[in-house]
């Protein structure tokens, strides 16, 4: 347990009367490839708030290579090495596609804005390097011929895909992808799985990520946590979680889409 | 879309360093044949047209600068005028000589050391602009707690207690009496040179990562802090960059016009800023110069509506005060029908002069 | 005594801010619009009743509701005008339009009144002196806060008691909701402007009386100073923005008359309670939305 890249420990989360995330336990190792699932409303997204500072937890802690987070800012959070997608995408619309994946590398940029401005050697290098490695960032993701589209003009799973790139800009250890599936057909789900797995072995990426799509999470998960109306019911390996009487339960019994023994898509 | 768009567009060509050496040597030559015509203009025009291009000079100073905050930042912001104030007298109070000071300051002397200071424009517009600068950066802690309407109303509120300290603080400002005897120093090369300073600085930002970061706080603040960015520290940034300016274009301000007073920086003030760049695009520099050179000129233009006229034998009154009737209802017809301005968030590029030209060889 | 008496000043001075606060907060919890336009619709509704009584010879109680219903409909037509094209629009657009409404409001105000202040005749009735033992107080005074409390209270039965009222309170809550569930959300915003409206104009006559004289820029500072009263007692509601003038007021006239060395900071006082606010208490005394 000490060695986990992120420890979760009784974190909870209230909004007025609502207990949308009851003490949460969660730990991510290292070279983790991580689900969260559970029914609409389950805290999930909440849980990836509340990890990246967007908000305050009522209690509990969470800390990252034994460092807490609680009280830092997002971007704080973000420059310790933890980076996220957004569910309801949220991009730089009025940038390039380029652009958004610049503006990912800014919060580590060393130069500081006198030199920026005077574009002094030091600048021009750095600003060189973002160049390249943004163009990469792009290839790497699939997007590499359409750096210089506005962001807003991506179709939806393009979209999806240069969050993940703009989020790989920030040079994150673990990377929180939420509902990185939605709104892709089989063809695009596919390449997404092969390329989160590609973070995770090439570039030592671990992974958590929130997700619908069971037929995407059973295959590419190695450890599940199932929450439901804000509690853990269920964890373990996807086989174990995919039997487990009260992750049934949770699912059917919320009238939810598809039961995730079917394995399609939700 | 913005410049820094237009240049990606066209990609990282092989000859990228060649475009931009290009472009180097054409702005430098703008540049040279802008300073002819202002020597021309300086030699040939008559005092009043020199006076007004002075003047046009200052609000593109004021305009650009505003527009970092609030058209690439996106922080909806008015308080120039208060910037604009403290600028004006800093620099007054630090050029006017001791002898006139004493003799201007009847109710209550001015405190010491202000009242035996006496330097040349040069510093005095510096110490001017850094402490505005400074003025912005204590104003910040609060104001950016606050985002949208919210933060328009406080800055707004800053404004009026700028105001209200001038009109009390007798000591310093001489209250209601304002400050006299202001050699008239500002001149078509102090303008324009602070506003070519001013356009250096802003352009370049605007195109560097900071710029980058800038705008990515105006589309999506969440996503923005997300991504690792300090969205506090680099509105601060923004921020204290203007008023830095808006400080400087003060003190020529009060060089220019000779006496100032608590009521030339009402909020009124601010609302002429609003217009020019809300007509030149919000959040375009090219839109905010180009508005800023109308509004000088075209606030002339409307004199006419002033002064008693005949129209086809028709003897109409002139209006007093009727130009800035005029003025809002622009104001409210941009917004109703125009919202982006003449320019939206494009920018002038040389790419795209020399493509209207047929000159060049990229797309426009 | 004397403290009394000041009281009785900072009471009448804060109901005024009451009535025009209530404007701000009503449009403001409908629409989100910080209606920059407010303070110079109460002006109008000055110069209506100045009219009325000036140049008609009307009785105050005639030609008060008689400006109230004229500024109403400006209100209105402000709102179909300038603002309603614009409700789907980013919001910073309409605050923009709202202070071109604003500058235009002051400036044709210029233009046909011209700057010079008209004097405003206070009614027999509100010129008397009241003294009891000591106290000696005008009798506007008395009957500002009486008048307020009275119409207010009308405000409040309409707004709690009434289908129109809960239909307003449905809309400031969801408008898109309200919409779906077949109200004419435009009907109840074009009420919403009219009532704020009217209630601007009676603030705007009884502070005319209160400064008997009229010019065209008098709605700039009560109406700043009626926003800040209004964010005070917690933006979008009604009694919250009372709270918030009654407050505003008594607090500047207490400065003035406790620390009279500053007396000449009592207009940047309001800013300052509202950066205060902002940064302690957001939501005001009585509100539960963040801004955001």
């Amino acid at each position: 347990m000490s060695g986990a890249l992120l420890e979760i420990e009784g974190l909870s989360c209230r909004f007025g009367g609502l207990l949308a995330l009851d003490s949460l336990d969660l730990a991510v190792e290292p070279g983790a490839l991580a689900g969260l699932i559970g029914p609409n409303g389950a805290g999930k997204t909440t849980c990836f708030n509340l990890i990246t500072g967007r908000v305050r937890p009522s209690g509990g802690n969470v800390r990252f290579q034994g460092r807490p987070l609680a009280g830092l800012r997002p971007s704080r959070v973000n420059r310790l090495g933890v980076a996220r997608t957004f569910q309801n995408i949220r991009l730089f619309d009025d940038l390039t596609v380029l652009e958004n994946v610049l503006v990912g590398f800014h919060g580590r940029l060393k130069a500081n804005f006198l030199s920026a401005i005077l574009r002094l050697p030091a600048y021009a290098r750095e600003d060189r390097r973002m160049h390249d490695r943004g163009l990469e960032l792009l290839d790497l993701v699939g997007l590499g011929r359409l750096g210089q589209e506005r962001a807003s003009n991506l179709a939806y799973g393009q979209q999806r895909l240069l969050e993940i790139a703009r989020a790989l800009a920030t040079g994150p250890r673990l990377l929180l992808l939420d509902e990185p599936a939605a709104g892709m057909n089989p063809n695009e789900t596919a390449a997404l799985a092969r390329l989160v797995r590609r973070l995770r072995d090439d570039m030592g990426i671990s992974v958590l990520l929130i997700e619908h799509d069971m037929h995407f999470v059973m295959n590419l998960c190695e450890s599940l946590t199932v929450l439901d109306h804000g509690r853990v019911i269920a964890r373990g390996a996807p086989r174990e979680v995919q039997s487990d009487p009260a992750v049934i339960e949770a699912y059917l019994g919320a009238g939810l889409e598809t039961a995730p023994l079917e394995g399609g898509h939700a | 879309m913005s410049l820094a768009g237009r240049i990606f567009k066209a990609g990282p060509l092989p000859d990228a360093a060649g475009t931009r050496r290009r472009d180097t040597w054409l702005t430098l030559a703008a540049c040279a044949l802008g300073g002819g015509l202002l020597w021309l203009a300086e030699n040939q025009a008559g005092g009043y047209v020199v006076h007004m291009l002075t003047l046009s000079g200052l609000f593109v100073v004021l305009a650009v600068s505003y527009n970092l905050i609030n058209g690439f930042t996106g922080q909806f912001s008015l308080e120039p005028n208060a910037f604009v104030a403290c600028g004006a007298y800093v620099t007054a109070l630090l050029t006017i000589s001791p002898l006139e000071k004493e003799a201007s300051f009847i109710l209550e002397p001015l405190i010491w050391p202000l009242s035996v200071i006496h330097l040349p424009l040069l510093p005095a517009l510096l110490i001017a602009g850094l402490c505005t600068a400074l003025m912005a950066f204590v104003m910040g802690f609060p104001v950016f707690r606050v985002r949208g309407d919210y933060l328009a109303i406080v800055t707004l509120g800053f404004g009026e207690v700028v105001r209200v300290v001038a009109n009390n603080a007798q000591s310093v400002t001489n209250g209601p009496l304002g400050l006299k005897g202001i050699a008239h120093l500002t001149n078509l090369w102090w303008a324009w040179g602070l506003a070519g300073a001013t356009l250096f600085v802003v352009v370049r930002l605007v195109h560097s990562s900071y710029g980058r970061a800038l705008k990515a706080i105006r589309e999506d603040e969440t996503a923005a802090e997300a991504m690792g960015i300090n969205a506090f520290w680099h509105k601060m940034l923004a921020f204290t960059l203007s008023a830095f300016f808006e400080g400087m274009a003060g003190g020529l301000l009060a060089h220019l016009i000779t006496t100032i007073s608590p009521s030339l920086f009402t909020f009124f003030m601010t609302f002429n800023l609003l217009i020019i760049i809300v007509v030149g695009g919000l959040g375009s520099t090219t839109g905010a110069v180009l508005g800023a050179i109308l509004f000088t000129f075209g606030g002339e233009w409307l004199r006419v509506v002033e002064e008693p006229a005949t129209l086809f034998g028709l003897d109409i009154p002139g209006i007093p005060g009727m130009r800035m009737v005029v003025f809002s209802l622009i104001l409210v017809g941009v917004m109703l029908f125009a919202r982006q301005g003449i320019l939206g968030r494009n920018e002038f590029s040389w790419r795209w002069l020399l493509a209207r030209l047929g000159m060049g060889r990229g797309r426009a | 005594m004397d403290l009394l008496q000041q009281f009785i000043n900072g009471l009448t001075l804060g109901s005024l801010y009451a009535m025009i606060a209530i404007g701000y907060t009503m449009v403001y919890g409908i629409l989100r619009l910080i209606n920059f336009a407010h303070g110079d619709v109460m002006m109008v509704g000055c110069y209506a009743a100045w009219f009325g009584a000036a140049q008609f010879g009307l009785p105050w109680w005639v030609s008060l509701p008689v400006a109230m219903a004229l500024t109403a409909l400006l209100g209105v037509a402000i709102d179909q005008g300038a603002y309603r094209p614009l409700r789907r629009a980013p919001r910073i657009s309409a605050l923009i339009t709202a202070i071109g409404v604003s500058f235009f409001l002051e400036n044709l105000g210029l233009v046909i009144f011209g700057g010079r202040p008209k004097a405003f005749a206070r009614p027999e009735i509100f010129n008397q002196i009241y003294q009891w033992g000591e106290l000696r107080v005008l009798s506007l005074s008395v009957w500002t806060p009486v008048i307020t409390a009275l119409i207010l209270a009308g405000l409040l039965l309409v707004i709690y008691r009434t289908r129109v009222g809960m239909a307003m309170r449905a809309v400031s809550r969801d408008i898109s909701t309200v919409e779906l569930m077949g109200v004419d959300s435009n009907r109840i915003v074009a009420l919403t402007f009219a009532l704020g409206s009217a209630l601007a104009a009676a603030g705007g006559v009884f502070w005319a009386m209160k400064y008997p004289q009229l010019n065209p820029l008098l709605g700039v500072l009560p109406g700043l100073k009626a926003f800040v009263a209004a964010v005070l007692g917690g933006i979008g509601n009604v009694a919250g923005a009372m709270l918030g003038g009654l407050i505003l007021g008594l607090a500047e006239i207490m400065l003035v008359a406790l620390m009279p060395d500053l007396a000449g900071y009592r207009d940047a006082l309001a800013f300052v309670l509202l950066i205060g606010i902002l940064l302690f208490r957001p939501t005001g005394i009585m509100g539960e939305k963040l801004p955001e």
